[in-house]
């Protein structure tokens, strides 16, 4: 589904480089690294709003830089680590813009909308929340929103920087197993960075190990060898 | 807030704006009945001194007083919404600085030039070099500092041009920077009209992406909006609003501002299909009642507008503002 050939990523300097990978659909693929060592900027150089520095990113067989930004906005989305809420923004509202690439130009949302939106809601338990103010739920119950976003969006390619770190631990063994649970059920291709290695290992998906300025994919990999190539 | 108390508040609001209207209207110092009125539209005598006051005075003002309204508190809300910022305004653009330095050279230079126009052509060119930026500027952190450095930088021309001017120029500028509404003839009335109704419509398209710019860029950006295009849209409309009402009425404080502040709060949401709505119709009542009040106790003193908006204004807002956060 996803391509990467010779890729570097990073901002002024190389952090990362990926030789080769092929992101298929139906997997979820935990990236894990160090703090710092660029999970985040390779995640955000896979949705397209950073430019790799070298190399090929292809989706669908099509390089990534081809598609125009409602393009990419209807196959992949990303969940940032950082909401921070909005004064008088809903809950509600805020998953609505999910559906923002997919409705008119005046923002109209149809029943199947509001359908979709309920049902991300009532996925991921937050039905109690839609009626709340961003900035007046919990950081954890935020993040839940975000991911709720990108649910309500769609996309074959979900991508989550982080998506457990504000989250308790019921919440992130419930969120992990969703997101298994819906890349086989909906064909998704589903990325996320975390740091719960155990949890992770628990649901044996596969690892992107970022580690010594590479990342490479394992299907399966031991806590050991991960903490030793971290180190 | 629910749908039918948002209606609600609308209705209301629509309501009071006729009501609005009607005070400005009374106000004035001269009485004048309702027929003049209607014939100053239908039959229009030239030689009818209550006509031609209608026709002069009292209908331009009452329009510019609620482009005037509406148009700042729009501009407001765009940049507010831009950059997420509650205090930013039409202002933060130095689209005001623009026209403040074209007219103080304008006056104080003694090149008679429309000076309307000599304002409008200040403030598009503040305009057009903000756009020029924002286009080569990554982060709107910065283009917010840009336009400070700007209006920074020609108000000290202005000051420096001061300094050399004589008493009447000085006195000319001084009038025109403390806002005035009545500067508008008659036969300037349509073209105005014309661009701030094409400004509202422009707006109401703009509904889509200012909600997804609520989130702030990079997800909007992520939804699929081009941020480029969508930038320089709000900032060509927020130039056309500022530039249009800075250059007929002179710098007007406070309402852009404040009212995109008080519309946000009273309304309690981040639809801007709804907040244009309410921009325009409290931004409209605000300036409305405050030129009254003006033409009220002209007779007696004269207020400058610009001044008269903060002292309304300014008390009411901190009342919301504290009655909220308490």
């Amino acid at each position: 589904m996803i391509q990467l050939t010779r890729v570097s990523v990073g901002y002024s300097g190389e952090l990362l480089h990926a030789e080769k990978l092929e992101l298929e659909a139906g997997k979820v693929y935990a990236l894990v690294g160090r703090n710092g060592i660029g999970k985040s900027t390779f995640i955000q150089t896979i949705s397209g709003i950073q430019k790799q520095l070298a190399g090929e990113i292809t989706m669908n067989g099509q390089l990534i830089s081809e598609y125009n930004p409602r393009e990419i906005a209807e196959f992949i989305s990303l969940v940032d680590t950082r909401f921070e809420g909005v004064e008088y923004l809903k809950v509600k509202d805020y998953l609505a813009l999910g559906r923002a690439p997919f409705t008119d130009a005046f923002g109209r949302m149809d029943s199947n909308d509001w359908r979709i939106v309920e049902e991300v809601a009532s996925d991921l338990s937050i039905q109690h929340l839609l009626e709340k103010n961003t900035d007046q739920i919990s950081d954890g119950e935020r993040q839940l929103c975000s991911v709720g976003r990108a649910f309500v969006q769609e996309t074959p390619v979900i991508l989550l920087d982080e998506p457990t770190a504000f989250l308790d631990y019921i919440n992130r063994k419930k969120l992990l197993e969703l997101l298994v649970r819906l890349s086989r059920e909906k064909k998704k291709c589903i990325v996320l960075s975390t740091h719960d290695l155990d949890l992770c290992l628990d649901q044996k998906v596969p690892f992107l190990l970022a580690a010594h300025g590479t990342v490479s994919l394992h299907e399966t990999l031991s806590k050991e060898t991960i903490i030793e190539a971290m180190s | 807030m629910k749908d039918w108390t948002l209606k609600w508040m609308f209705i209301c609001l629509l309501c009071f704006l006729p009501l609005a209207m009607y005070l400005h209207l009374i106000s004035g110092q001269i009485e004048l009945s309702f027929a003049s009125y209607l014939d100053s539209i239908l039959n229009f005598d030239s030689k009818n001194t209550s006509q031609v006051l209608v026709r002069e005075f009292r209908v331009p003002r009452l329009l510019m007083a609620m482009m005037a309204g509406a148009g700042l508190s729009l501009s407001g809300m765009f940049m507010q919404t831009l950059f997420k910022n509650p205090l930013a305004g039409p202002y933060v653009l130095g689209i005001n600085s623009g026209a403040s330095l074209l007219i103080a050279l304008s006056l104080m230079t003694g090149v008679h030039f429309f000076q309307s126009n000599f304002g409008l052509i200040g403030a598009f060119a503040a305009g057009l070099l903000m756009m020029l930026i924002a286009q080569r500027l990554k982060s709107q952190i910065t283009l917010l500092l840009v336009g400070l450095m700007f209006g920074s930088f020609t108000s000290a021309i202005v000051s420096i041009l001061e300094s050399f001017a004589g008493a009447e120029s000085l006195k000319s500028y001084t009038m025109w920077s403390m806002g005035s509404l009545q500067q508008v003839e008659f036969g300037q009335l349509g073209i105005i009209l014309v661009i701030f109704a094409l400004g509202i419509v422009a707006s109401f398209l703009l509904v889509k992406p200012l909600n997804m710019l609520v989130i702030g860029e990079k997800s909007a950006a992520l939804l699929g909006l081009p941020i480029k295009a969508t930038r320089m849209f709000v900032l060509l409309l927020t130039a056309l609003f500022a530039g249009l009402i800075t250059a007929f009425c002179g710098p007007i404080a406070f309402v852009g501002i404040a009212i995109p502040n008080l519309s946000r709060i009273l309304f309690q949401t981040t639809n801007h299909r709804y907040l244009i709505i309410g921009n325009i119709l409290i931004g409209a009542i605000f300036l409305l009642l405050t030129d009254a009040f003006i033409q009220v106790l002209e007779g007696h003193i004269s207020i400058p507008l610009n001044a008269l908006t903060s002292i309304i204004g300014a008390p009411f807002v901190v009342f919301l503002l504290i009655r909220k956060l308490r």
